[in-house]
């Protein structure tokens, strides 16, 4: 299977950098994949999960925050705040970022404040739900 | 001396962690900054907020600038926060002889730092009110509201040009103070124009234009993707600022407190040459102080003998 580089950058650590057969992640309508010599693109991407296959057909996957994702010719670039494997997210801090968020979007404030907020609950709550998926069953 | 080098010590401590945070945002920002023209390039003339000219609109005479400036919230770094401040003034003042003293009103500062805060303040510069943010250990989730406060203003329209004024670490030795215009965007002839200088200088490689020119798809439109663009930039920008800024405060402090440790080393090496000295005559003098009182009673004493 045809493969193309992949980057998965986020602001504090560079995630991801090699070889990648598909990518999948959230897009604005849905998910999009891309695959090796797909057309030059650039577009958004959501909070949510990605999912890629490395060059071994290993899939792994990782919570990112919205970004922006690029598609050149030889390569696939994807720009997001952040980016963390599932088992590396702290579920009860996540769970305690989302009562926050609730907290603060129950009461008046300013509408950048509200969008601050309302942005929060969404990144607390992709990551409860990727960590939730891979966690053993108690 | 004990606390300029315990001073030293911890800030050679933040230093450390600072640059293993710049050394990591680094890719990141690069790979920001290079999409963003990559993107800019390719963008179709759009009439949008982000790009529209209100700032060389001559119509309207009245622009309001913002600067957002980032200080220490320490002193006790050398040059470090003198020489932010120094250069917001200078811009600051350049305008005022441009359009005359009442659009000083005009320009809106946004301090980070409590150090520039005082500054202003004590100046009596007009800054923002409620924009307590401290420059250090900075976070993404400062960058996200400091980028919501602009964006906010800019959208409504009461902001017309941002600036940016932060400093860059060249090297452990050198800094300096940067200026630069967040908003608006750059249009695509002037980034077109920027690569062109930069291949006439032999920076870059011709090709990339023509590359560039290519057909390019935005998914799903280019003005959704230019909203997402910009509150990924502003906020990628400000965070990469902010950790350059405390990069470089650390920095300025270790070798701030550095000098002052020589300093007060070299002050301590002298004094006590000096005690020395000092001690050294004073015995001296006692001693011939003895010696002579005891000549003087042998002298005595043999005169004394003789008669």
């Amino acid at each position: 299977m045809k493969t193309f580089r992949l980057r998965v950058l986020a602001c504090d650590r560079v995630f991801y950098d090699g070889e990648c057969r598909m990518l999948i992640f959230p897009s604005f309508d849905g998910e999009m994949a891309v695959m090796a010599g797909h057309e030059r693109m650039s577009t958004a991407i959501e909070v949510g999960e990605i999912r890629f296959q490395d060059e071994k057909g290993e899939w792994q996957s990782a919570i990112v925050s919205d970004g922006l994702l690029k598609v050149e010719k030889t390569k696939v670039s994807l720009l997001v705040y952040s980016a963390e494997r599932p088992d590396e997210i702290d579920a009860f801090r996540a769970e305690a970022a989302m009562e926050r968020a609730k907290e603060q979007l129950s009461q008046q404030q300013s509408i950048v404040e509200y969008h601050i907020s309302r942005a929060n609950l969404a990144r607390a709550m992709a990551r409860l739900r990727g960590a939730g998926k891979h966690m053993p069953d108690a | 001396m004990k606390i300029t080098k315990a001073m030293y010590l911890m800030s050679s401590m933040k230093l450390r962690k600072a640059r293993q945070k710049l050394s990591d945002t680094e890719p990141y920002f690069f790979a920001l900054e290079e999409e963003i023209t990559d993107i800019l390039l390719h963008f179709p003339a759009l009439e949008d907020v982000f790009f529209d000219n209100r700032s060389e609109d001559k119509r309207e005479t009245v622009k309001h600038r913002a600067y957002i400036v980032m200080t220490a919230d320490k002193g006790m770094a050398g040059a470090y926060n003198h020489n932010v401040l120094k250069r917001t003034q200078q811009l600051l003042n350049t305008l005022k002889q441009q359009y005359g003293d009442d659009k000083e009103r005009e320009n809106r500062l946004f301090v980070v730092g409590e150090l520039g805060r005082a500054f202003f303040r004590g100046q009596g510069y007009p800054i923002e009110p409620d924009f307590f943010f401290s420059a250090n250990n900075p976070t993404m989730h400062r960058a996200r509201q400091i980028t919501g406060r602009i964006m906010d203003l800019y959208v409504g329209e009461e902001l017309d040009e941002v600036f940016l004024i932060y400093t860059r670490m060249v090297n452990s030795m050198k800094e300096t103070v940067e200026v630069e215009r967040l908003l608006p965007l750059k249009t695509s002839e002037f980034v077109r124009k920027e690569i062109q200088d930069k291949i006439d200088q032999g920076l870059l490689n011709p090709e990339v234009i023509d590359e560039k020119d290519d057909w390019y798809l935005f998914y799903p439109t280019p003005r959704a993707i230019l909203e997402k663009l910009v509150l990924n930039y502003l906020t990628g920008f400000i965070y990469g600022a902010m950790v350059e800024a405390h990069a470089s405060e650390e920095n300025a402090r270790m070798m701030a407190m550095q000098s002052a440790t020589d300093n007060a080393q070299l002050m301590l090496n002298e004094l006590s040459v000096e005690y020395n000295r000092v001690r050294q005559a004073a015995i001296t003098q006692e001693i011939t102080e003895v010696i002579s009182g005891a000549k003087a009673l042998k002298k005595k004493k043999e005169a004394m003998k003789k008669g």
